[in-house]
């Protein structure tokens, strides 16, 4: 299945007053890997959750391939079959083992049982995790249990992978791993891929780097002085 | 059906918290349970005031306050002798309290020769002959070391004790009879009866005698087996009114604990409602889930109450000293409208916090830390 076309057009998100993203144009090409930087409360997790249908913007829409994410009446099942996210913190539900958590979207989707469990274990032995199948979160270390997040990102075959900090807390060897798995999920699927991290080693994987500061999106290759001529360079797709 | 396994597993890593919100529901349902068993009880045992048959009847003045407080004329013995489908009627007399130290020993006055007292059974001894004399029941011998021959005192009268009985009837085996005249003397009843006892013909079933005899003498209140017995008397119905009001109480407090701890609980799990609804879980998927964790919750709760309910009816009626007027009455239908309480609790106080459960923005929650 090949990746997601997204499309941002002049979206803004205010939160009582204060504008948190101004007028951000984006487009990502179907298989791209973008990554997302910035300094903290730049406005990144916002801008991912409103790709994923998580937040609504004040103004501007967006789109995923042709769905208009900016005016879903019910985004769960956008949700569901088109996005796969991870999240930096809550990654996995307590009380439910491995398996469970990796199965979650697709009990949602009603697929059977079995089903279920053959694509849970591919995608466990796929993160290495195979062995932990029926463990609790509360049992994994740091890094397997982001492992196990990807691996629930995956199962519903998203064809956006929206990854929030995805190695915030995780050390360098175990990042890499993080890094990798992404990597070889973008080759296989050509997944488009979008990562919110400030880990430096993202830079070297991805094809293209965004930031953003004060709400306002920027390609860093550009200058800082770039006027507003520069949302429409980011157009442009790379 | 995966819905409820996942449920059933999930609650089961979480066992603290289960009990804990199983146990408020408990608490709700051994409440009810206690109270419907008791309350049962106390009509059930209403009946066995007059040990009647299955082919008689008692009647009382209609507008008693209570069956033991009403008063008849004996005069209406020949009225219904005379009325078709009854083969007999004898008058009896209720005396409570008479027995020192027995509070809850009745004391019976009746006719020597009735057909009430010819089913009597006698262990030792003989039925009365004359006045001043008479039977006890076994129960009440064995607590008050009593013998034929011994002396009973009703009212401050004694009585010659010439038999014991033994019926198998809790209130009659408890209680003592004396000759009627005695009776109404001690009462100061002349010519009256507190009740009398009916027997109908072989061809004439109770209904039929309730409805013969309710046509033609309005003013008697027929009882035709315990629960109008108890509903007969303002105290039977008092006992009725009061424990639906608690039971109703019990019920809204039993639901707003359930309501509360799944509130609380799903508020607690705010975090993961919005990670389900962000990997693609529907509104209605989540509160189904939520829903079920509910009333799988409440069920377990309710059998632990049911278990609580059983052995707090008894120990109600043992603290009430009331043991020898009620013995819970833990029937099926007691138990299957607690377990069905139970799984409305669930639903009623799962709705709530299972809408807000689906209600929660992914996006607020998810972005905290
Ligand atoms: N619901 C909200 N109400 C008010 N302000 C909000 C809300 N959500 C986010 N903000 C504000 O929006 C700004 C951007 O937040 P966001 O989480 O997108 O930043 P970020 O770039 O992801 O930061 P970090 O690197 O720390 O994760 C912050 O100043 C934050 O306080
Ligand atoms: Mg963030």
């Amino acid at each position: 299945m090949p990746g997601s076309q997204v499309l941002l057009d002049r979206v803004s998100r205010s939160h009582g007053g204060t504008q948190i993203l101004r007028e951000v144009s984006l487009q990502v090409a179907p298989g791209e890997l973008v990554a997302l930087t910035g300094p903290s409360g730049s406005g990144k997790t916002t801008l991912l959750q409103l790709i994923g249908s998580l937040d609504r913007p004040t103004t501007g829409s967006i789109y995923v391939d042709d769905i208009p994410v900016h005016s879903l009446r019910r985004p769960a099942s956008f949700r569901r079959d088109v996005v796969g996210f991870v999240f930096q913190l809550h990654h996995l539900l307590p009380a439910l083992t491995v398996q469970e958590n990796v199965e979650l979207t697709l009990v949602a989707a009603h697929v059977s049982r079995r089903e279920r469990h053959a694509r849970a274990q591919e995608l466990l032995d796929e993160v290495g995790l195979r062995q932990r199948s029926h463990a609790l979160p509360s049992d994994l270390s740091g890094g397997e249990r982001q492992r196990v997040a990807i691996a629930r990102a995956l199962a519903g075959r998203p064809r956006l992978i929206l990854a929030d900090e995805p190695t915030g807390s995780l050390d360098s060897a175990a990042s890499e791993r993080i890094w990798k798995l992404l990597l070889s999920v973008r080759e296989r699927h050509g997944t488009t891929i979008l990562v919110a991290s400030h880990d430096p080693n993202l830079r070297e994987h991805s094809d293209r780097g965004l930031s953003i500061i004060d709400g306002q999106l920027s390609e860093p290759s550009l200058t800082p002085t770039a006027d507003a001529d520069r949302n429409r360079h980011n157009q442009e797709i790379a | 059906m995966t819905t409820v396994l996942q449920t059933l597993a999930a609650l089961r890593r979480r066992p603290l918290r289960t009990f804990l919100t199983a146990l408020g529901t408990a608490l709700g349902i051994a409440t009810i349970v206690a109270l419907l068993a008791v309350a049962g009880g106390a009509q059930r045992t209403a009946g066995k005031f007059l040990n009647l048959g299955s082919s008689d009847l008692g009647v009382f003045q209609r507008d008693a306050a209570d069956p033991t407080t009403s008063v008849l004329p004996v005069s209406l013995v020949a009225q219904l002798r005379a009325t078709p489908g009854i083969a007999s009627a004898t008058p009896i007399i209720l005396i409570v309290g008479g027995i020192k130290h027995q509070p809850a020993a009745f004391v019976f006055g009746a006719q020597q020769h009735s057909f009430v007292t010819n089913r009597y059974v006698f262990t030792a001894g003989h039925m009365f002959g004359g006045s001043h004399q008479a039977v006890v029941g076994s129960g009440l011998a064995a607590d008050m070391h009593l013998r034929t021959g011994d002396a009973l005192t009703v009212a401050h009268h004694r009585f010659h004790i010439t038999g014991i009985y033994h019926m198998g009837v809790a209130q009659q085996d408890d209680g003592a009879v004396i000759p009627l005249t005695d009776a109404q003397k001690i009462t100061g009843k002349i010519g009256e009866a507190t009740t009398l006892a009916v027997s109908l013909n072989s061809i004439t079933s109770r209904t039929q005698g309730v409805r013969i005899i309710t046509r033609r003498f309005p003013g008697l209140l027929v009882i035709g087996d315990g629960v109008s017995a108890a509903r007969a008397g303002v105290n039977g119905q008092m006992l009725a009114h009061l424990s639906l009001v608690l039971a109703v109480i019990a019920l809204v407090i039993g639901g707003i604990g359930v309501m509360n701890t799944m509130l609380m609980a799903v508020v607690e799990r705010r975090a993961e409602f919005a990670l389900m609804s962000a990997v693609g879980w529907s509104g209605p998927q989540i509160a189904t889930r939520v829903m079920i964790e509910g009333i799988t919750t409440a069920v377990l709760g309710a059998a632990l109450g049911l278990l609580i309910g059983i052995l707090g009816a008894h120990l109600l009626v043992r603290l009430l000293g009331a043991q020898e007027y009620v013995a819970p009455a833990i029937t099926a239908w007691v138990l299957g409208r607690a377990l069905l309480v139970g799984v409305l609790l669930g639903v009623l106080g799962g709705l709530y916090p299972a809408w807000r459960a689906a209600r929660v923005s992914p996006a607020q929650v998810l972005a905290q830390r």
